[in-house]
């Protein structure tokens, strides 16, 4: 990380010192008497973060990401405790493949508003963004997710959202309701929103879905009619909804949400059942999932927590509308209506 | 239940090609020559990562065999020692390897034996029960060259390239050692294959960045334009390693580095470089472009060799104070051997876009390094208005230069002038540079697990098709003959250096001097 200069947050002012912080990175390259950083920009990722939240965690979870997905970061940081209504600083985060010579470098500028001079962010935030290149907005700000938002977190909220090429939420902590319900309003107005609870999936539904690329499976998919989905919460959360809808949607089948202890939080084991077979797929231990089958043999894979830098990372490669996701996101509301 | 209503889908709904990593068929994967350095090294390495990455079938089976006796047990061990020990960039987990090792299988027998075929078709039928891979076999033939038509003869005789489902063979380079007998192999291939099930491996082709070149070039509108004649002045390709044959002596007395190198990766390289667009981006099309690509390079006379081609040796040298052996003092190698561990070659494509652009070709053991890349040199702009900024005073400008890197670090890097700061018009070069690994951060898979991928899901992109063998073997054949009946004075380049005189002096003929990369 390098150089770190405190401005008020004009667009103009904040642009000028990171042009300063690239021509002092340039120095260090002309004494080295050969290119030594890399600047690199595929996007603006804005980071909406409270004061719970931001300072070290953001900037590392930012730094990971741009190894694949190198952008402008802007992390915005709500806090009363804030000096000024506004203000930024702008720093590069580097980093050296591992046996290279050459720094690969993005640049980050922190924001931090009072809760008060949030809504007011948004022009502030069209001046920062890296020009012609896609806007993901990354909210962390739970409170601003909730139900309870306040007047401003809403504001705020908007003001940022609506300049956003993609939003992306994580409605883990959030009751399963609110959560449906934030994502279907943005979705009622256009917006691309992602789920990190759908992102979590990935690794229960790719080894569900291989079973049925063998078209010499005498069980076909369709013939599945009942989805059961044991979960360890006390009600399903978003991601167990999400599951369910995504294996029900297809062929209507039923889905049969079951709470059992397990290898920590969350899905424990999914099964689908035909009349002739049923497909079990389980955390059989906490770095271990067993795919297995009546009719056949049974297959492990390692499991491991997938880290928000890896499900950021999947979420970035995806910038336009998810199919899947909205398939299974609309299945998910009509099962969440089932359920009350 | 609306299930049993509703028609059986053509496509899995589960799927999601956003997210998951492009599905494979089931299949049983029959590798020859399974005790090999290749199978070792490469082939179950990748396999095994393509496992982990839950990039191939659940219904999934490796079945080896070679000469060596082994049970199913010994076999898995021995790989597992192997996969741990060469896994590139990417975690050995003892859990998944529990499930993989279920996978492997093995069948020792000869090739020369028909009973072993007997055998194979024993342990194939009981795999595509057991692990229910569909009939479908995917054969690497990962043997001595020697081999090859006589394992697919046998594999006919025991009709096992015919079954309830697909039926592929990949076939390792070197493919031929010659025009003829590249022309026989083809001929006694498709006796048992048709040419759409034979799969011919050239890894050059499944890395990243080769592909990438495709994507540079007719992805993006901005070079295309400049892609010809008139604005590219000259191509270099450079495959330089630092190491000698490391024990591959035996072979490499053989083969030299025109037939290693020049007649399969990078005539293929140069082929991807000057290709015309296809009309769709598929097998069929893009390998038609390759094709007609290398018909298009004009074969020399054999009076022309000796001006467009170079044939070197290294000889001993010291490299950070190491000696270094010469090629005639490595174990196997003749003292007297006539070898060529380098060798560089001036191609002309005579086609309406490359007409009189020649493209150098070189590579080379005990070089200063290993490097890997494509430089499209461009011409000067026509008017020399600016002089550029040197240590030692000003020059003329250095025209723009595009260099593809396949090795060691991925990329992309374009050479042009920029101003320098201050008063006057002094320009200097600056470097806008593309790095594959930290603009994709995720591991790179390399590229057997590409290929195999490919050769499982049925898609020979990337794979060399009869015509382009036969192409590319005909732009080197009359060097090979003329290199034949020469008597070289080698050895005539120290290790550890850029390669003989004699190459400096081929480029230098042309107005051209080799980049130092």
């Amino acid at each position: 990380m390098s150089s770190a200069v405190i401005f008020p947050a004009q667009p103009e002012q904040i642009l000028k010192g990171l042009g300063k912080l690239w021509t002092s990175l340039g120095e260090e390259e002309k004494q080295h008497g050969k290119p030594t950083v890399l600047r690199a920009c595929a996007m603006t990722l804005i980071v909406a973060t409270d004061e719970n939240d931001g300072g070290f965690y953001v900037s590392q979870t930012i730094s990971e990401l741009m190894r694949e997905h190198p952008s402008r970061g802007i992390v915005l940081c709500v806090s009363p405790e804030a000096e000024k209504s506004l203000e930024a600083r702008v720093l590069a985060q580097c980093w050296k493949p591992f046996g290279k010579a050459q720094q690969i470098c993005c640049e980050q500028i922190e924001i931090v508003a009072r809760p008060e001079s949030w809504p007011n962010v948004g022009p502030t935030l069209i001046g920062l963004t890296a020009a012609d290149l896609p806007v993901i907005f990354w909210c962390r700000h739970q409170a601003a997710l909730s139900p309870q938002a306040t007047r401003d977190e809403r504001a705020g909220l908007e003001a940022v959202s609506s300049i956003a090429t993609k939003i992306i939420v994580d409605t883990a902590e959030l009751n399963p309701e609110a959560a449906l319900k934030l994502i279907a309003d943005w979705q009622m107005q256009g917006r691309v929103v992602a789920d990190l609870e759908w992102t979590r999936l990935t690794p229960w539904r790719e080894p569900l879905a291989h079973i049925f690329d063998n078209l010499a499976r005498e069980n076909t998919f369709s013939k599945f009619h009942t989805v059961e989905v044991v979960h360890t919460g006390e009600r399903p959360s978003s991601c167990v909804l999400y599951i369910a809808a995504w294996l029900s949607r297809p062929y209507n089948a039923k889905v049969k949400f079951k709470r059992e202890q397990g290898y920590g939080p969350g899905i424990q084991r999914i099964v689908l059942h035909s009349d002739a077979e049923a497909i079990q797929f389980e955390r059989s231990s906490t770095d271990c999932m067993t795919l297995s089958s009546t009719n056949g043999r049974a297959r492990k894979y390692s499991y491991q927590d997938t880290g928000l830098a890896e499900l950021m990372t999947e979420e970035l490669s995806i910038l336009g509308p998810d199919g899947a996701f909205n398939a299974a996101f609309a299945r998910a509301q009509e099962l969440i209506r089932e359920l009350e | 239940m609306s299930a049993l209503v509703q028609p059986l889908p053509d496509v899995n709904p589960l799927q999601d090609p956003l997210r998951f990593a492009r599905r494979v068929p089931p299949c049983a994967v029959v590798i020859f020559g399974a005790s090999g350095d290749l199978s070792k090294r490469k082939l179950l390495p990748s396999l095994y990562r393509l496992f982990y990455e839950r990039r191939i079938s659940p219904n999934f089976a490796v079945i080896g065999s070679s000469r060596t006796p082994m049970s199913d047990d010994r076999f898995r061990d021995t790989m597992k020692d192997s996969v741990s020990k060469f896994l590139e960039d990417a975690p050995f987990d003892e859990t998944v390897w529990k499930s993989f090792a279920q996978c492997l299988f093995y069948v020792p027998g000869d090739l020369n034996n028909p009973s072993s075929y007997d055998d194979l078709r024993v342990k194939l039928d009981a795999v595509e029960k057991s692990h229910q891979t569909a009939g479908n076999v995917l054969f690497y033939l990962s043997t001595q060259p020697s081999h090859y038509a006589e394992a697919i003869l046998e594999l006919g005789a025991h009709h096992l390239n015919k079954g309830n489902g697909w039926r592929r063979v990949i076939i390792e380079k070197p493919f031929g050692h010659d025009l003829n007998s590249a022309r026989k192999l083809n001929d006694e291939i498709h006796k048992v294959f048709d040419e759409s099930e034979v799969y011919r491996i050239d890894h050059y082709l499944g890395k990243e960045t080769v592909q990438n070149i495709l994507a540079f070039r007719f992805g993006n509108s901005m070079f295309e334009p400049l892609w010809n004649r008139r604005y590219v002045d000259h191509v270099q390709i450079t495959a330089a390693e630092s190491i000698g044959v490391e024990g591959r002596g035996a072979y490499y007395k053989e083969a030299g580095a025109l037939r290693d190198m020049i007649q399969n990766h990078l005539s293929q390289v140069m082929a991807t470089v000057a290709m015309e667009p296809p009309s769709v981006f598929d097998a069929t099309n893009v390998r038609d472009e390759r094709a007609k690509l290398l018909r298009s390079v004009r074969v020399m006379k054999p009076e022309d060799v000796p001006t467009y081609a170079v044939a070197g040796q290294y000889g001993p040298g010291k490299v950070g104070g190491q000696d270094l052996p010469g090629f005639r003092q490595e174990p196997s190698v003749d003292p007297d051997s006539q070898t060529d561990t380098y060798a560089a070659v001036t191609f002309f494509i005579d086609n309406w876009r490359w007409a009189g652009v020649p493209f150098y070709v070189r590579t080379g053991k005990r070089l200063p390094k290993r490097v890997t890349d494509i430089a499209i040199q461009f011409k000067s702009p026509p008017l020399g208005l600016f002089q550029q900024e040197t240590k030692t005073g000003p020059r003329e400008v250095r025209p723009n230069l595009l260099v593809v890197r396949i090795q060691p670090e991925e990329g992309i890097s374009l050479r042009f002038l920029s101003k320098s700061p201050g008063s006057g018009m002094r320009v200097r070069p600056v470097s806008m540079d593309f790095n594959y690994g930290s603009s994709f951060g995720e591991r790179t898979p390399t590229a057997y697990e590409t290929l195999l991928v490919d050769a499982m899901a049925g898609d020979p992109t990337l794979y060399t098709r009869q015509d382009m063998v036969d192409a590319s073997w005909q732009i080197v054949q009359p060097i090979l003959d003329v290199w034949a009946h020469s008597i070289f004075d080698f050895p005539n380049y120290p290790a550890g250096t850029w390669g003989p005189k004699a190459s400096d002096e081929m480029l230098a003929r042309q107005g051209h001097v080799w980049r130092v990369p």
